[in-house]
């Protein structure tokens, strides 16, 4: 019966991958079309400012934010904002991910914790983070421990939940299998529950890479002296607009080459998924 | 390295006494659920089984055959009765009782290799130990160049087959086998199951393979045991005495056709009463 399903899906896989190549048979034109897509963006950008549709001051082109990219490069500023978020985000994640993937696959394996844990972790997993901002000040002041806090919060409830359902839902005929093989109960959990949850820990990972840039912005916003998203809230006062949009830039490249880093890497460790 | 651990040891009496017997079943039920939603899977089910011994449990589907397997590798636990094997009874899964199910279910982040190393290496041995025997069972598979493989870059034949090399790294006393050729194709099937015996032949190990596929029984078994559904129990034990080694060609000795009539029969007059059966229940 399960087998008969295996078989239905392969055919199904393969069917769709006639029907895309059937669709992406121009090699040639989708690849040009994958090259002008950026240009396209930037170039409509440039001219939709300079067409004096909008006004060019609160809408600056792409050429003038990146003026303004290069002035905050030189000034050596953006390498200590970048420093600053980018080391928010790298502790913030490892720890609410490394909390996270342990309690939940305590959660997801062991009843009585479960019980104790799981509604606790469910009433306060819908907060958002940045509700949090106003509290951080005032238990942190403007310190880091605030920002990591704030990450931490933001990342660990997603990878405890991918967790603790990768945990429950590891294939039963896995199990059985080490069982007759005679693996002893205590080495369950690291032979077979925790790579069999590796995959799903890795689709809550990967959330959570975007989950802590959007939080770092609570974050620095809450009150900071460096940081990209501090630098756009700084800019705004001072009505740099190319400065803003420059930040803008900055944080959509960082966490769009943090996502990619992490899709290579979880590609590695969790091969066989 | 590899052999038969029954080999070593006092040989059993073979003529199915039950202080002889590899694996006894002694007067065995198998409920499911309570009150009056308990479901009979297993009725009393009794049976002897000699060291080194072939055995196939043929039935209808839903007849609890791979219900009472389970339950002789420790996977399902017994509503009365009990199941011996070696002389202890069973209490819980063992690596002295391999099993092979119908999905391979090879560890997915393990290399061929290392799922066979596995059980050797749950059983303490050191990597390289574990390595020496997984070796070993590759190479009595036939999977010998395929130990670096991912598992799920192999056929499914393949993949079956590393599974019972898995299941043999333990040295285990008996093989318990459920379905464990139902999802391939005929060819690979009848290929498997010529291999099989010559495994089975090498290290001498008692099997007890449960199939709903008539044919595949009488070529594989020493003795056949016919379950009938709704509630299971034995109805038939079969002995079928072609001479080993057998080949596909033995499909057409009389005494291979005279016990296919015979058991198409028995599981045709028990299918019937058990659906009629249903029938009654149902309204």
């Amino acid at each position: 019966m399960a087998d008969a399903g295996n078989n239905d899906g392969a055919v199904k896989a393969a069917t769709k991958e006639t029907a895309a190549k059937g669709i992406w048979r121009d090699g040639a034109l989708n690849r040009l079309v994958l090259a002008g897509s950026l240009p396209l963006f930037f170039g409509l950008w440039e001219l939709v400012s300079r067409s004096g549709v909008v006004n060019i001051i609160l809408f600056p082109p792409p050429s003038t934010v990146l003026v303004a990219i290069v002035d905050w490069m030189q000034d050596g500023q953006l390498l200590i904002d970048f420093g600053m978020s980018v080391s928010r985000v790298v502790v913030g994640f490892v720890v609410g991910a490394v909390l996270g993937a342990v309690i939940g696959i305590l959660t997801g394996r062991y009843r009585l914790i479960s019980s104790l844990l799981s509604p606790i972790f469910q009433l306060l997993r819908p907060i958002p983070p940045i509700a949090f901002v106003p509290i951080v000040i005032l238990w942190f002041g403007l310190g880091e421990i605030g920002k990591y806090f704030l990450v931490v919060w933001g990342v660990f409830f997603t990878v405890w939940i991918a967790a603790h359902l990768g945990v429950q839902r590891v294939d039963e005929k896995l199990i059985r299998a080490a069982r007759v093989l005679g693996t002893p109960e205590k080495r369950m959990l690291r032979e077979v529950l925790l790579p069999g949850a590796l995959p799903y820990i890795f689709v809550g990972l990967r959330t959570s890479v975007s989950i802590s840039f959007y939080t770092l912005v609570a974050a620095e916003l809450a009150g900071t002296f460096a940081g990209l998203a501090y630098r756009i809230d700084i800019a705004q006062q001072n009505l740099q607009m190319g400065q803003m949009m420059g930040g803008l830039v900055m944080l959509g490249v960082i966490s769009a080459a943090a996502d990619k880093l992490f899709a290579i890497f979880a590609e590695k460790a969790v091969w066989w998924s | 390295m590899i052999m038969n651990k029954a080999e070593n040891e006092p040989m059993p009496a073979t003529d199915g006494s039950s202080s002889g017997a590899a694996i006894a079943v002694d007067d065995v039920s198998i409920i499911f659920g309570e009150g009056d939603n308990a479901f009979v899977a297993v009725d009393r089910v009794s049976a002897e089984i000699a060291a080194g011994e072939f055995i196939c449990i043929v039935g209808p589907s839903g007849c609890g055959k791979s219900t009472l397997l389970n339950a002789v590798a420790g996977l399902e636990q017994v509503s009365s009765g009990q199941i011996l094997v070696g002389g202890a009874e069973v209490t819980g899964p063992s690596a002295q009782r391999g099993m092979v199910f119908q999905q391979p279910a090879l560890f997915p982040w393990k290399t061929v290799r290392e799922n066979v190393a596995y059980g050797p290496r749950m059983a303490g041995l050191s990597d390289a130990e574990a390595g020496s025997i997984a070796d070993e069972l590759l190479e009595m598979v036939g999977l010998a160049a395929f130990g670096a493989k991912r598992p799920q870059t192999l056929s499914g034949g393949m993949q079956q087959r590393v599974a019972i090399a898995r299941a043999l790294a333990n040295t285990p006393d008996v093989l318990l086998m459920d379905e464990p050729f139902g999802a391939l194709d005929a060819q690979t099937r009848a290929m498997m199951q010529e291999n099989l015996l010559q495994i089975w032949h090498k290290v001498g190990i008692t099997v007890v393979f449960v199939t709903h596929d008539i044919d595949e029984a009488i070529f594989l078994a020493d003795r056949i045991l016919v379950m009938s559904a709704g509630p299971g129990r034995f109805v038939q034990e079969i002995s079928v005495g072609i001479d080993r080694p057998r080949t596909p060609e033995i499909a057409l000795d009389p005494r291979f056709v005279e016990i296919k009539r015979q058991s198409l029969e028995i599981i045709r007059r028990e299918s019937t009463r058990a659906f009629e059966q249903q029938l009654k229940s149902a309204m």
